[in-house]
């Protein structure tokens, strides 16, 4: 973070308004209309830097239960990571960490609009960009940028744990509350399947 | 309430007046009973039964528009409100612009753990369960809640509707009877308090349930249930026994009722008798109308597709698996609910209908000694395996061939002793274990000439 890079507005500014083609539906097996492998190639072109077809076929969504959300995702950031403000200032691994890995992490728990939608989350996905890049932003000091780009990843990390335990707990409680006696008994259908 | 009522009668029949007390005992200590081997009740909190009739009085006025179409206000509520608060469909991301654009979901997903299916918000000390094994052979636990269960009656309405019959089953009245015919069954007596705490008596015809089989026939006369309910197998029983009453009307659920059982039932007894398509995931989906010769679909927030093997929705009126989004149990909501059966989303005189429905067709098996059984105890004989998935087949020289699937670790010795128990220990019996599940598994088929009812 020694290179002061853009103001922090400007990238959240452009997640708020990332152009509809980019929030299509994931192109998964037969269905939706953005092929993200397309779009990522795109990306690493516009940095000049390229990566191998194995690198690349990661992207190419087969389940739409689990993939359909992170490539929404990874959509989203190629659209955030073109502004000419971080063009070239990124390397190929890092960028495939970004689109792939981050991406993945971060939908595990959060619908991928959320990143369009949400203040928090804007500035959450602005501040990991300028990271990656080894950018702050305009106007905030070395120590600053540092403390709330940590303070921004462990709050989510944080967020991310507890709500993994929230929902391990939830699910262990319906299953007990399933096998109670009451439970099995049911209640009166006046047919039954 | 009667203060010498033990904490689980106050609990299943919340608010008993002394009346519905009564009901209850005659039912169960009339001479002819059978040996009721159960307990259960309606679960109903007195504050709740305005709404419940609230909401059949809004079931029965409604109009059924099953398009998967987000223009219907209540549907995209739904996708919205499902893709926020529940924690499988939680990983699917935001709303779609269109149904389509959502996985399918599949039997199997709601058999690894209902517990997904959820919703965050939904309280927990009222949650019950429903138990199936339906046409995959994958044992299923559904979450549910008395709310739902009592919501069932609604659509039975407006099911019998169409058939010119209203209900007026009331206080001092039996309002059903569900039979089954099975070798074991779970029977108990309750009262409806949404009509008067009228009764409900659920028995099971099969002889090992009554002191004697005799006392079927006059059991059931005495009692006179406005509607008798249950599967194909359970109503060819009950043409075996002889009793004069006759019910307002039948409704056949569970399985395909094939048209020579309908006739026969409807001769019989000289009333409607209804097939309704009901699945323990989605309640009462559609009814066979004979003018229609078609399903016609009852629930109001219940969206349609007929989906391809990819889950994507096939042209319109053609035929392919039906997919359900919606409906009426609010402790497991269906995005897209791929049920296994097949039929063609139709619009038949202004209403809409499954049409061509392929359904569960009922298998009964013979034994060893020559009797007859419902595929039902099989499924009952099986139960302590958790088996995941399995298929029984009866060639027509009466052998058996067993398949289980992704069986992992099962005793298939026990098994194997399980069902000789069941069909004889000289059985010809072939089991196959195979490691991986199957897509597409027809649980219960029987070769033999009277294999299939009706």
């Amino acid at each position: 973070m020694n290179t002061e890079g853009p103001p922090l507005e400007q990238l959240t500014r452009r997640l708020l308004e990332t152009p509809t083609p980019f929030l299509g539906e994931p192109r998964i097996g037969t269905h939706g209309s953005v092929h993200v492998t397309a779009l990522v190639a795109d990306v690493l072109a516009a940095f000049g830097v390229s990566a191998g077809p194995d690198a690349l076929k990661r992207f190419d969504a087969r389940d739409r239960t689990k993939e359909r959300n992170p490539r929404l995702l990874t959509q989203i950031l190629c659209w955030l990571l073109t502004d000419p403000s971080l063009r070239g200032k990124i390397g190929a691994d890092e960028l495939l960490r970004l689109l792939f890995d981050e991406a993945n992490a971060l939908a595990a728990q959060v619908a991928a609009r959320e990143f369009v939608d949400n203040d928090e989350r804007r500035e959450e996905l602005a501040r990991m960009a300028l990271s990656s890049a080894g950018l702050r932003p305009a106007g905030e000091s070395r120590n600053v940028a540092e403390d709330r780009w940590l303070a921004v990843s462990s709050r989510e990390r944080t967020r991310l744990a507890a709500a993994s335990r929230a929902a391990e707990e939830r699910a262990r409680q319906i299953r007990e509350a399933l096998a109670r006696k009451a439970a099995e008994e049911s209640a009166d259908k006046w047919s039954r399947e | 309430m009667d203060p010498s009522m033990s904490p689980e009668d106050a609990d299943r029949y919340p608010g008993l007046t002394p009346a519905g007390a009564q009901m209850l005992e005659w039912m169960r200590e009339h001479p002819h009973a059978p040996i009721y081997r159960n307990a259960s009740g309606h679960r109903l909190l007195p504050d709740e039964l305005p709404g419940i009739q609230a909401f059949a009085a809004e079931v029965r006025r409604a109009e059924v528009d099953p398009r998967a179409d987000l223009t219907q206000p209540w549907l995209r509520e739904y996708i919205a409100q499902a893709l926020a608060r529940v924690p499988h469909y939680r990983r699917y991301g935001s709303p779609p612009d269109q149904l389509a654009d959502l996985p399918t979901l599949t039997r199997g997903d709601l058999a690894r753990d209902v517990a997904q299916f959820v919703p965050d918000d939904q309280p927990l000390d009222r949650l019950i369960n429903f138990r199936t094994t339906g046409l995959t052979g994958q044992p299923l636990l559904i979450a549910s809640h008395p709310l739902v269960a009592a919501r069932y009656l609604a659509f039975h309405q407006r099911a019998l509707a169409r058939f010119g019959i209203e209900l007026t089953s009331g206080p001092g009245d039996v309002g059903v009877m569900l039979v089954g015919w099975q070798q074991r069954c779970f029977t108990y007596v309750s009262v409806t308090p949404q009509r008067g705490e009228c009764g409900l008596a659920k028995i099971n015809l099969h002889e090992c349930d009554w002191r004697d089989p005799a006392d079927r026939g006059p059991y059931i006369d005495a009692l006179r249930p406005e509607l008798m309910t249950g599967d194909p197998l359970s109503l060819a029983a009950l043409l075996g026994i002889e009793f004069d009453h006759q019910p307002r009307a039948i409704m056949s659920t569970s399985m395909a009722l094939l048209p020579g059982l309908r006739a026969a039932l409807a001769q019989r007894f000289d009333c409607p008798v209804l097939d309704l398509y009901s699945l323990n995931e989605a309640g009462p989906i559609a009814v066979f109308d004979p003018a229609l010769d078609a399903h016609v679909l009852l629930q109001t927030q219940m969206a349609v597709e007929i989906v391809n093997a990819a889950g994507d929705p096939v042209a319109e009126g053609e035929r392919g698996e039906i997919a359900l989004t919606g409906g009426f149990n609010f402790c497991l909501p269906l995005l897209r609910y791929r049920t296994g059966d097949h039929a063609s989303l139709e619009r038949r005189d202004g209403e809409w209908v499954l049409a061509g429905l392929a359904g569960r067709a009922p298998v009964r098996f013979r034994t060893g000694s020559g009797e007859w059984i419902n595929n039902i105890d099989v499924t009952h004989a099986l139960k302590p395996f958790a088996l995941p998935q399995y298929a029984l087949l009866q060639r027509a020289d009466g052998g058996l061939e067993f398949d289980v699937h992704s069986h992992h670790g099962a005793d298939l010795d026990a098994v194997d002793a399980a069902l000789r128990g069941l069909f004889g220990a000289e059985a010809s019996l072939q089991i196959a274990a195979h490691p991986e599940p199957c897509d597409k598994v027809v649980q219960y088929r029987s070769e033999l000439a009277d294999g299939a009812v009706g």
